[in-house]
Order: C-alpha cells, then structure tokens, then sequence
C-alpha cells in the first residue's frame, strides 16, 4: 500500500466497502434491514454508498448490537466456512462471538506482521508475549503474526512476575509485547524489588497495546530499559490488537486502512468531525469475510493526526487518548461494561444494591477490578461466613463473565458519598 | 489506468449493474466472474460504448468514457473480444485480422499493420496456416484466436475479453490463457470477463466476484481461489447450505 496515492486509496476503500455492504446485506439479516430504506415511491430500496462520505449517512453499529445476534446472528458466511471461534465479554447478557475464515486468519496474520515489522521486528528477534487471560485472542494473533515474521516466539501464558523475568532474562527476549499495565508491574519488580539493571537484559523492543500510554511514562521506560516502546491499538470485537499501531516516526498510529475505515465523530450528534479534532473513534472492516462491522462505535476516544507522516506511509494516524468516550473500564486491555457488571450483580444477588462503584485497581502483580456495594438489609447478614461466601458467589460470576480479576467490597451506605470511579 | 466507480447499466427500467466500483492499473490482469446473468457482458459493453445510457464514472487514462461511441474507444486503446467470437465468417483470416487494425489505417499506420500481422501469427501460428480459410470455418478454438488477434491489430493499451473460454474444450481453453500471460507479460493490460473462475485467477494479478449486478467479493487472485465462498459457487465443490446445522 505504500505506493499508492491518495486518489488510488480512495478507489480501492470504495470498491472495499462496496463489496464489504454488498456481501453484509446478501448474507445478514441485520445489515440486511439496516440498509433497506423506505423508497421515494413508498417501497423499500436498498441504500448504497457511492463515495465512502455517503458511509457518514449510515446507522452505527454498536456493542449491545453484537450480542442481540448471539451467537451466530452477524456471521457472513456459512457456519462451515468458519475456522475459528472467538468470545469477548460483551456489553448484554449474552458474550460477543466472533468468526474467522480461513481467508479472515491469513489476513489477520498479515495485518499483525505489518504492525510488527513497523516495530522492527525480524527474524532475527525472540519474542515474548505477555498479555492478561482477558485478552488471550490477541495473544494468539501475536503469535501468529510474529511466527509470520519467522520470529522465536514464546506464546502468551499466565506467569508470575518472577518467571516473567526469569524468560526474559534467560531466554534472552529482544521483544516483549505487553501491556502499559502489566510493563508497569514488572518494571517496578525488576527495577525495585530484584534490584536488576536492565542492561543485563537483551530487550530492545517494548510493543504495548490494550491501553493508550502517556508519553512520559514511555520516556520513564525507554531510559531505564534502553529500548524503544511501540504503541499498538486494537479492538476485541474482531480480535485484531494491531488494527493501527506506530512507525519509526512514533507521531501517532497509523490505521491499517488495507483492512479499516476510520471515522471521527461527534459523540453527542454522530456527526464526522474535520481532521484534528478529538471524538469517537469509529471502525468500518473492509476485508473481513466473517463477521463484518459496518460504522462500529469503538468507545475510544481519538482524533486524526493532520499531515502526512515523514514515514510516507498513506495511512491515516490517529492519536489515542486515554479516557473513553463510553463508560466502560479499560482493565489490562480488556474492556469492562457498567451495565454488564450491574448485570451480573443482579443475577448473582436477585437485586442490585442501592450503591455500587466500580474502579480499577492494582494489587502487586495484577490489575483487578473493585466493586464496592453498600449494604442493606437485603444484603445484610450477621453471620461473615454468609457474607463472604457472597462476596465470593458475585466475585466469581463477575470474573467469569467480564474476564479480569474481581474483588467485592461491602460498604456502608454513606462511604458512597463523594466517592472516584464509576458509582451507581 | 481504467477506473470505473458505481456504474449503473439499465436494461429498460431495471438495474442489471448496481453500482459498480472496478480498477484496472497498468500492466494488470484483472478477472472479473460471476455466474450467467450477473452482468458481465453489460458491464463490459458499457465501457465500450455499447451500452449508452450508463451512471456512474468510466475513465481511461483519467479521461471520461461518457459519449463515446464504440469506434472513438477503440482509438483511445480499448480492443474488446467479444463473446461468442463474432468473426466475420464471409472473410478470409486475412482478412478479419486486418479489419481489426481499421483504426492503424486510418491514423496512416500501414506499415504498423504488416509488423502486427506477424505478431499476431507468431502468438497464434495456427491462424497463419488458415490466413486465406474463410473465418465461419474455422474451429471454435481457431475463431477465438482469431478473435483474440483482430483485437490486438488495434493496438490496444486495454484488452476487454467476454467469456473467452466458453465453448472451447480444455486444452484450447488453456492455450488461450497461456497466450494471455504472454500478452500480459508484455506489458498489456487486460480485463478479463469470466465463468471459468479457476483458469481466470489464476492467471490474474486480482479478482472481482459480480453476482446479481454487484460485486460481493474482490482481491487478489491467489486470496479468491482460495476463499470457500469462491469455491463453492464457481470451482464446483459442495460446501453445503448456509447455516448448515453444524452447531
């Protein structure tokens, strides 16, 4: 893509994503009655996009969407064409499920491999991957991605902090995919607590992804560690952890727009927002067979970077901001929903409390997610092996079902007043 | 070098191309398939000149197709092989080769008909044997060399090809497809229209898939063969129902 001109990417985004709305109303229910509109004449007409601004004029597609058609619903090809079979806490009561042809894994390897050689990452590289369970998907695309590459990879799996160090040290890892949570964590073990310097280390390449990271906290590793970080975004929905990542200029991430359009919007009127300013960020797949996302609300909150990168690239950057347009919590890279989370409350309890805060929290090696409620006398119970086997019973049921570590806090009711993170 | 962006053919009031986005870049070999009826040959015609009445852009070269007739397209590069050959079967070989360099003489380009001539027998040496047999006795594999032939006497910059396997038997049908690799590594562009997925990809640079007037699928070559979709509905294997009961 990067000999080709502005003009030339403009025919090829539309010839794209005229195939992608074509294939999506032939195959898809859903897409099928989001592009009927009502005709001039009375009947129903099929609504098409003939430049990719028309696409500005279309429904969003948004989370609760994806799990109203649980499973299967949004699946663009047959269930035989599928190879694989991907769950993602969702927003409902019901996990988003997402499919991959063959064709959607290949081109998925490929997009994983672009962002990686981006980051400099070659064959002669031993890469380690070190993501939460919550995000075990892109765990695997890295793996595919990076074996694409031809690069020693050593697949995502849940270690300590000590083993962590103890792979990167004696296998000697030049590049460690992560998130700015987890480096955090394993920064101040290896720094602080083992006392290491970070020259006895062979590391070279730091990519991050899950969470937006702010740029001191980058220099703070980059001088420590003598490494450069790299800054990759992706979406859970279609798990794709490299959908837009960094260059060697590191002025923003560019949107791999072979695969996605991206769009900026207002998040109060929907409306496309000019270059430069902040909004939502909105992704429409482009090659995707499987599970298509036409106009899909990220929740992310971004804006496109003005100007063309000294990289050359044609790509559109996008800055990355941390906090979110919707009210989820970003924990270790995977996405919490409030409602979810009263959801499975309620479920666990039969009601939910008056009082409920939610916030992100870190206990040494891990991020997790505190969930306070106020006790009442529904909740109320003068014997603490009740009480805790409670806080367990809504502990565990939560943790399964958003997919990070979950700690309950009972709290009396007027400790809620005044109180950070998201309370209800 | 040709772009095409949502072209929309009727035939009286209904819309047989919906929309239709397509580009064809320099030394290209595009395969465009899709099942009887989905609109190739419209879409073909359309950028011809024989199809008046189309929406959408058509560009050459970044000039406009629209108001063309078919003789002023020809003159810009674009050569189309029809479908069902359409040679002039009164005439000798000779004869329809040189009628297709019609545009060479009327540009004063005599000596390039005499150069082209030779290319021509040279790439199909069968139609040097037949050069005085009248064309409607020709074989169907011999017509459509012959078909393939005159359209190159024009000199093209874009070759359009209609369905050039069809009727032919295997072994013809890849001779065909071999001399359109040949072509194609000379540095000509070509579009090729198509049933015979299989032979169309695979000698193609990228591919589009038109059903019912739009294109549901496009990539590269060696991307569709390989898509089930492309599989079941065009390389004949049985990939079953959608929603096959599998879950």
């Amino acid at each position: 893509m990067h000999e080709i001109n502005s003009e030339e990417k403009a025919q090829f985004q539309l010839e794209r994503l005229q195939s992608t709305l074509n294939r999506a109303y032939k195959n898809v229910l859903f897409h099928q009655n989001r592009q009927n509109i009502d005709g001039i004449s009375g009947g129903i007409e099929r609504f098409r996009v003939e430049s990719i601004e028309d696409l500005a004029t279309f429904p969003f597609m948004e989370r609760k969407h994806l799990g109203n058609n649980y499973p299967y619903g949004l699946f663009a090809v047959p269930l035989k064409d599928i190879v694989r079979i991907h769950t993602a806490p969702g927003t409902t009561v019901n996990p988003t499920v997402s499919g991959y042809t063959r064709q959607d894994l290949q081109l998925w390897r490929e997009m994983v491999s672009t962002a990686l050689a981006a980051s400099n990452v070659s064959v002669s590289d031993i890469l380690q991957i070190n993501l939460d369970p919550g995000l075990a998907n892109w765990g695997r695309d890295y793996k595919d991605g990076a074996e694409t590459i031809g690069a020693s990879v050593i697949p995502n799996t849940s270690l300590s902090l000590e083993k962590q160090l103890m792979v990167l040290k004696d296998y000697k890892t030049s590049v460690l995919i992560t998130t700015p949570s987890s480096i955090s964590q394993l920064a101040d073990y290896i720094l602080l607590k083992e006392n290491l310097d970070p020259k006895d280390l062979n590391l070279k390449t730091l990519i991050l992804t899950g969470e937006p990271v702010d740029s001191e906290f980058r220099n703070l590793l980059q001088q420590n560690f003598h490494l450069t970080t790299w800054l990759h975004y992706g979406l859970s929905e279609v798990p794709g952890p490299a959908i837009a990542f960094e260059c060697r200029e590191h002025e923003g991430l560019h949107v791999n727009e072979n695969h996605f359009l991206p769009e900026i919007v207002d998040p109060e009127t929907g409306q496309p927002l000019p270059e430069g300013e902040t909004g939502e960020l909105i992704l429409t797949t482009l090659t995707t067979r499987a599970f298509p996302l036409i106009r899909f609300k990220t929740g992310d909150r971004a804006r496109f970077i003005k100007g063309t990168c000294k990289c050359r690239s044609p790509f559109v950057r996008i800055e990355w901001f941390n906090d979110r347009i919707d009210n989820m919590l970003n924990i270790s890279g995977v996405k919490v929903n409030q409602e979810l989370v009263l959801f499975q409350i309620e479920q666990a309890l039969g009601f939910v409390p008056a009082n409920c805060c939610f916030l992100k929290k870190r206990n040494g090696a891990r991020n997790y997610l505190e969930v306070s409620l106020s006790v009442d006398d529904r909740l109320f119970s003068d014997e603490i092996k009740v009480l805790e086997r409670l806080m367990k019973t809504v502990g565990n049921k939560l943790q399964e079902h958003i997919g990070v570590p979950v700690t309950i806090r009972l709290k009396e009711k007027k400790s809620f007043e005044n109180r950070a993170g998201l309370v209800v | 070098m040709l772009l095409i962006k949502n072209l929309k053919c009727y035939y009286n009031k209904i819309m047989a191309i919906k929309g239709v986005s397509v580009s064809v870049r320099k030394g290209e070999l595009i395969s465009l398939i899709g099942a009887n009826g989905s609109g190739k040959s419209t879409f073909l015609q359309a950028i011809c000149g024989l199809l008046p009445g189309w929406e959408g852009e058509i560009s050459f070269d970044n000039s406009s197709l629209r108001g063309f007739e078919p003789p002023a397209i020809v003159k810009k590069g674009i050569s189309m092989v029809p479908e069902g050959r359409l040679v002039f079967s009164s005439l000798s070989t000779l004869d329809n080769l040189k009628l297709g360099a019609y545009t060479m003489y009327r540009k004063k380009h005599h000596n390039y008909v005499k150069e082209d001539l030779e290319m021509v027998m040279n790439l199909f040496p069968i139609l040097r044997d037949r050069s005085d047999q009248q064309a409607g006795t020709l074989s169907g594999g011999e017509q459509q060399m012959l078909a393939i032939g005159r359209a190159l006497m024009a000199r093209p910059r874009l070759l359009l090809l209609d369905e050039p396997s069809m009727g032919l038997a295997p072994l013809l049908v890849e001779k065909i497809f071999e001399t359109l690799t040949i072509l194609k590594n000379k540095g000509l562009t070509i579009l090729l229209v198509e049933q015979n997925a299989r032979s169309a990809l695979k000698i193609a640079d990228r591919g589009y898939v038109l059903e019912t007037g739009s294109i549901v699928l496009q990539g590269t070559s060696s991307d569709l063969l390989e898509d089930v979709e492309v599989k079941r509905a065009y390389l004949g294997r049985d990939y079953g129902e959608f929603y096959d009961g599998r879950a």
